[in-house]
């Protein structure tokens, strides 16, 4: 227990977070370099109007029409997306152990507030997965991937609401909830939660191309 | 059914799941710096000083919780035990006290750590009144 909790929270933690963005850098520069080579039209269809005009439709709930016809889709992963930015960086527990880290601390929300954003994430995923298994349109493209992501997003989030509740086994599952965010914040690189860095540009393109070469609307 | 309907009851059948958190507190024990946290957020840890000391060998080293600073240097075998730590370590303006907090969190965990003994996680020491 003192030896897995000192390892995961000393040098586990850094290299999670070495991972994380040595892999993102990486990730941006090989996609960069990719792009320059493969498809150098990329930049040059590239118009910031466009794409910002793109990009807030995408963000504004049912903004797009895809998420006026999909309106129950659209309300769990907007607020999944809230909730799981909201709730780690935000969380009590978390800034009181970056004060004692680094001596800073920033806002924090009330307990029952970050329960609630927790449960948000667990529910979303299990409706995600949910989703893969039952709509067949959607399960034609599931792999086993994308369950494995499901799952690790949703583990820290399950753990963390565990531990609060201090419900059975708690300590062990203290280790466990710091090991699974530290994992998934190791694989965003890597898989497709890279879209948290890469969904300006891929969003920018399609309406920089939709708006200034096909002089249409992509939302 | 349509699609939207469909999920809608996938989605009230998940969330009926949520249980409501209970809170309550444990009241035996010393109670560190009540006057201080003002604003709990977790239960008191169950600190019961002198058994605590003894079994942790530390009736000898009083100061190494109660010490004393001179001009910014630990006064080797001068203690404070007539003060509580919030006397120097708690902010005035912070209601929520995370300097003091993680004072706290520093010695005990610490040791804790460092010994391999006694609490490290979270609940472990703000145990709830079960
Ligand atoms: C593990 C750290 C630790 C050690 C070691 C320790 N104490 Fe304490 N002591 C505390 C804490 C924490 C409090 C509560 C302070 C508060 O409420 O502000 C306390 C409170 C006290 C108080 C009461 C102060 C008050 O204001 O009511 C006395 C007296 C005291 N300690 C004496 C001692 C003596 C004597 C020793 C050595 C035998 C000792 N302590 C060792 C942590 C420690
Ligand atoms: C007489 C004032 C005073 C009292 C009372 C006091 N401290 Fe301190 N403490 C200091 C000063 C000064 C420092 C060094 C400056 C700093 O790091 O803030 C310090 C540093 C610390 C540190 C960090 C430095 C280290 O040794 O790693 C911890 C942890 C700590 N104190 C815990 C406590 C605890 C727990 C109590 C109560 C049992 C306590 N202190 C009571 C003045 C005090
Ligand atoms: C110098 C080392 C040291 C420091 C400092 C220390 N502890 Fe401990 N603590 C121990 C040891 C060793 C044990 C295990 C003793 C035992 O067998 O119960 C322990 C056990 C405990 C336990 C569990 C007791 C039980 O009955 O199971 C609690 C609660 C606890 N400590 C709280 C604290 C708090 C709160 C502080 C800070 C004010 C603190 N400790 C500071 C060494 C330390
Ligand atoms: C080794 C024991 C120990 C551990 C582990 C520990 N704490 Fe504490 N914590 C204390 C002590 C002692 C205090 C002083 C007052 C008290 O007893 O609550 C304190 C104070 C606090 C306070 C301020 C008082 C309040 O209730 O608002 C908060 C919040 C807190 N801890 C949260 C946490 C969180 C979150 C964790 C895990 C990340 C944690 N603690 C782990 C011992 C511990």
């Amino acid at each position: 227990m003192y030896d897995i909790y000192a390892i995961i929270t000393g040098p586990l933690a850094w290299l999670s977070f070495a991972v994380f963005l040595g892999g993102s850098l990486y990730r941006f520069i090989s996609l960069y370099q990719l792009a320059r080579k493969k498809d150098g039209a990329v930049f040059q269809y590239m118009n910031l109007a466009y794409a910002l005009r793109s990009i807030a439709h995408w963000l504004t709930p049912f903004g797009a029409r895809n998420m006026r016809l999909n309106p129950v889709m659209t309300v769990v992963t907007f607020s999944f997306h809230i909730a799981l930015f909201i709730a780690p960086l935000f969380v009590f527990a978390h800034v009181v152990l970056l004060e004692e880290s680094f001596g800073i601390h920033w806002i924090t929300l009330s307990d029952r507030v970050a329960d609630i954003l927790s449960m948000v994430v667990v529910f979303s995923c299990i409706f995600f997965f949910a989703r893969r298994i039952m709509r067949p349109e959607v399960k034609y493209l599931t792999t086993w991937v994308d369950i494995v992501i499901l799952i690790i997003v949703a583990a820290p989030f399950a753990t963390g609401v565990w531990v609060f509740h201090q419900w059975a086994g708690f300590p062990t599952m203290t280790l466990v909830h710091i090991l699974s965010g530290e994992l998934m914040l190791a694989i965003i690189p890597f898989t497709k939660l890279f879209h948290m860095f890469l969904f300006p540009f891929t969003r920018g393109y399609i309406g920089s191309e939709f708006g200034g070469v096909r002089m249409a609307k992509d939302w | 059914m349509n699609t939207t309907v469909r999920q809608l009851i996938l989605l009230i059948l998940i969330s009926a799941g949520v249980l409501l958190p209970s809170f309550s507190f444990s009241d035996d024990c010393t109670n560190i710096d009540e006057a201080t946290f003002t604003e709990k957020r977790r239960p008191f840890v169950c600190f019961i000083h002198d058994e605590h000391n003894e079994k942790a060998g530390l009736e000898e080293d009083c100061a190494l919780c109660h010490h004393t600073y001179e001009e910014g240097k630990l006064v080797a075998d001068e203690s404070s035990e007539d003060m509580a730590c919030s006397e120097c370590h708690a902010k005035e303006n912070d209601p929520k006290q995370f300097e003091l907090t993680a004072t706290y969190h520093q010695r005990c965990r610490g040791c804790h750590l460092e010994k391999k003994e006694g609490p490290i996680t979270c609940g472990a020491c703000h145990k709830k009144a079960k």
